[in-house]
């Protein structure tokens, strides 16, 4: 069988295709983020990101492949998640630049688009890194390039992209000395070969055998959900559905017995209770998040197929209401304020954990997007809080490396005047902050904003999620380790330990004040203990401890 | 014609032996304890009023200088020195009356004493800078209106930078303008204070650490005065050692010609609070 020429309905059913291939995979590409700090999100973010192309797609006719290329391409930009998320979407931002106009598409055609894309990909990305996503793209397009010379059978050309993309992956560690160190493959490549793979799966008729059939978390399930829908509700008065319900069940046989369960028709019933429906089941647990205008409808259908584990029941329009609520309810805040103050300029910045986002606010940030290292916010969070600023002077501060794409990516397409001044850490981003002069011009405070990145050191201790060895350290899982910059310099089962050995590596005569940003897992005692000891090791140096209530990071230490 | 005489306030911050050496008449604001009264460098020196100020359960307040008490220096100079031109030079009208004291003074002697009232917009040795730059030129005899003139150059490039402690007694006392943007953060910070062209306060930088704080005032002062020879003048409230260690600093950077290392006044002293240091610059032809 040979297929000559891509229609836009068949183009769309292999994005849609590869989107639910990488979807499959995602916790597994999830595993090979080798960095072994708990960011193992590529997956994730790379699944998030397709999702919101694949959803543009469904929305639009599909009669035109050029169109639905846009489409995809448009979603993907907006839903662009994580670095590797961003790079995806760069990718088919050249792919459907190089189809737009064609109704139909060809080998030749098709060869040209990855290679496009390719092109595109490497411009966007300042620092091009060989061994990930990127170079599985290049190779796979190079090879398509010179396939389509001689062979104009689309399904053959696809069948050399995903083998030589594979191969190209089993290349990255060669590439890059961390990946083969801990003895994986690129996960951003990975991911973009389960999304090859759909696409061919679709040209030969297939249906991919589902590998692991296991999605994102119902955590990040719900994070999603209350993302999308706190982008719909603009105010108050437009919750339809106004309590964020969440509900676990313990399955019980005689009930069950009773009442046969299934996941499918319970859903369907559930749906007429509210929007942002989750339903998530195992043997043992049934677990729904809801919002819904009666929450105790949803608990009596429950309780019909077992015992209750756990409830939570918040009121949204409450959270919407009162600004503060808003910001002590993280989880289920939808956190659009009703309409922000006219400034000139807005600062908007991303932390995790409640005490963080004060310290923001008190040096002026106007918008705080709650993400960080195991939730990167998509391009869209970043318009739609410029958007939602009312101010025309934005500054974006990602604080975290993987962040920062996203948010140059939704500089370049917000019509406002925004710069992005690139926090790799909270204590970059609370330096860079501090250098603020709303008095200022923009282009002054990108300067200024940017210089103060280099007058901050940042120390983390958080904790390993495996066993692994990086830099010939054996680091068991569950071991706290300290981080400056990007290097573990300490690792140890003691937490305290190991922030004093960290701190014995940042501290030196030019350093003036040590701040301790403690997380959410640790105890004032704790925190305090420690400033202690640094108070009577370093006596030129001030010491200041805040409660950051962040997640994963015990400490987050910044030496100045 | 006479010659050119200068008055100024004790804001100014002109240590006593320069005060003598230039024939520089300094007129005193007050600062009150609850119920006391002190005249500012008069009967109150600095050691004495940071100690006062430690043991003090409320931060004072301070006061202007009457227009009569202009008026008297005015007359006695005049009677001094027949025939002479008055030059009165004060700390900014933003943010304190003694401006509106002295002009008023003037007004009331009218063409009898012709006294001409500057409004410096500035602060500490920012003013002593240009009072004695200016007192420097009349002891060598010129003219009202070259010294006038000069007084004007200077005034267009003279510029403070205050690095305080706390904001807390430029709050309470109300002198807090632009610089209470500053006020809300959680992070503990060193504002760099500095002056507008109005005289008014505002945050000319936020920083974390004198170290940093020090940076960033020497850079904009390189920026602006690069190796032009200057007139430096640092004010400090009880930190000698930190003050003379920042001359010495400065001294290797720049192309000092006069220097003055002195301390804080109580006026001044009670608005920025104890710890504060002020690095005056302006062009010097001394």
């Amino acid at each position: 069988m040979t297929i000559k020429i891509i229609e836009g309905e068949k183009f769309a059913q292999m994005l849609i295709e590869g989107a639910n291939n990488l979807s499959n995979n995602a916790k597994s590409i999830d595993a090979l983020n080798v960095f072994p700090v708990p960011d193992g999100d590529t997956g994730t973010n790379m699944n998030l990101t397709i999702t919101s192309g694949v959803k543009e797609v469904k929305a639009q006719s599909k009669t035109h492949t050029g169109q639905v290329a846009g489409y995809f391409a448009k979603g993907l930009l907006m839903g662009a998640r994580g670095n590797s998320g961003v790079i995806l979407s760069q990718l088919f931002r050249g792919f459907s630049k190089s189809v737009e106009g064609k109704e139909s598409i060809g080998s030749k055609d098709l060869s040209k688009a990855f290679a496009y894309g390719v092109d595109m990909a490497y411009k966007a990305v300042m620092k091009p890194v060989e061994g990930t996503i990127l170079t599985v793209a290049k190779d796979s397009a190079n090879k398509a390039v010179e396939f389509a010379k001689k062979n104009d059978d689309t399904i053959a050309l696809m069948e050399a992209v995903v083998t030589e993309a594979k191969a190209s992956l089993e290349r990255t560690p060669d590439l890059l000395p961390v990946l083969k160190e801990v003895g994986v493959v690129d996960s951003g490549g990975q991911g973009l070969v389960t999304i090859y793979e759909g696409f061919l799966a679709v040209l030969k008729g297939e249906k991919i055998a589902e590998t692991e059939v296991q999605g994102p978390s119902m955590d990040e399930l719900v994070k999603v959900e209350h993302h999308q829908s706190a982008q719909s509700h603009m105010s108050t008065e437009d919750i339809e559905f106004g309590y964020c319900t969440e509900v676990m069940v313990k399955f019980e046989e005689e009930k069950v017995e009773e009442n046969p369960y299934s996941e499918t028709d319970f859903r369907e019933e559930l749906s007429e209770h509210g929007d942002s429906l989750l339903v998530v089941s195992d043997e043992d647990l049934l677990k729904i998040h809801i919002h819904a205008e009666y929450p105790g409808n949803v608990i009596s259908a429950a309780q019909r197929y077992g015992s209750l584990v756990n409830v939570k029941i918040e009121n949204m329009r409450e959270q919407h209401t009162s600004i503060l609520q808003q910001e002590s309810h993280s989880a289920a805040a939808p956190s659009v304020p009703a309409k922000a103050e006219k400034t000139e300029y807005a600062v908007i910045t991303v932390a995790m954990g409640e005490g963080i986002s004060q310290l923001f606010k008190s040096l002026g940030a106007k918008r705080v997007i709650e993400g960080g290292q195991t939730m990167n916010p998509s391009t869209e969070d970043f318009v739609k809080a410029i958007e939602e600023s009312n101010s025309e002077k934005i500054v974006l501060l990602p604080n975290n490396g993987n962040i920062i794409m996203a948010a140059e990516q939704a500089a370049s397409v917000s019509d406002k005047d925004v710069v992005v001044v690139p926090s790799k850490s909270v204590p970059q981003g609370l330096a860079a902050l501090l250098a603020f002069n709303p008095a200022a011009d923009l282009k002054d405070n990108e300067e200024e904003m940017k210089e103060a990145l280099s007058t901050v050191k940042t120390g983390e201790v958080t904790y390993a999620v495996r066993d692994t060895s990086i830099s010939g350290v054996e680091i068991k899982k569950g071991d706290f380790m300290g981080i400056v910059e990007k290097d573990i310099v300490s690792t140890d089962s003691d937490v305290q330990g190991v922030a004093k050995e960290l701190l014995s590596k940042m501290v030196d005569e030019d350093s003036e004040i040590i701040t301790i940003i403690r997380g959410e897992d640790r105890t004032e005692e704790e925190a305090d203990e420690l400033a202690s000891y640094l108070e009577e090791q370093y006596k030129d140096v001030e010491v200041e401890v805040h409660e950051g209530n962040q997640p994963l990071y015990s400490y987050i230490i910044s030496v100045e | 014609m006479g010659k050119v005489l200068i008055v100024t306030d004790s804001t100014a911050d002109i240590p006593k032996s320069l005060q003598e050496e230039l024939g520089i008449t300094v007129v005193p604001l007050k600062v009150h304890f609850g119920e006391e009264t002190f005249e500012d460098g008069v009967d109150l020196n600095p050691g004495q009023f940071y100690e006062k100020l430690k043991k003090a359960d409320q931060i004072p307040t301070t006061s202007q200088p009457t227009p009569h008490q202009f008026e008297e220096e005015y007359r006695r100079l005049s009677e001094e020195n027949p025939e002479s031109d008055i030059i009165s030079i004060h700390l900014s009208s933003k943010l304190s009356g003694t401006y509106q004291s002295a002009y008023i003074a003037s007004q009331t002697l009218g063409e009898e004493i012709p006294v001409t009232v500057v409004d410096s917009k500035r602060a500490s040795y920012a003013i002593g800078v240009v009072v004695v730059e200016a007192a420097a030129l009349a002891r060598k005899g010129a003219s009202k209106d070259e010294v006038i003139s000069r007084i004007n150059e200077l005034l267009e490039e003279t510029t403070v930078f205050f690095m305080v402690d706390t904001l807390e007694y430029l709050e309470k006392n109300g002198r807090i303008g632009k610089a209470s943007a500053v006020l809300g953060s959680l992070l503990k910070i060193k504002p760099i204070l500095s002056l507008t062209e109005e005289g008014e306060v505002y945050p000319y930088e936020k920083v974390r650490g004198n170290k940093k704080a020090v940076a960033k005032i020497l850079d904009e002062f390189e920026d602006r005065f690069g190796n032009d020879p200057v007139h430096v003048g640092i004010s400090h409230a009880e930190v000698q050692g930190e003050a003379d260690e920042l001359m010495e600093k400065i001294k290797d950077r720049f192309n000092v010609k006069k220097e003055i290392v002195t301390n804080i006044g109580p006026v001044i002293g009670t608005h920025v609070g104890p710890g504060t240091i002020s690095i005056a610059f302006g062009r010097s032809k001394m």
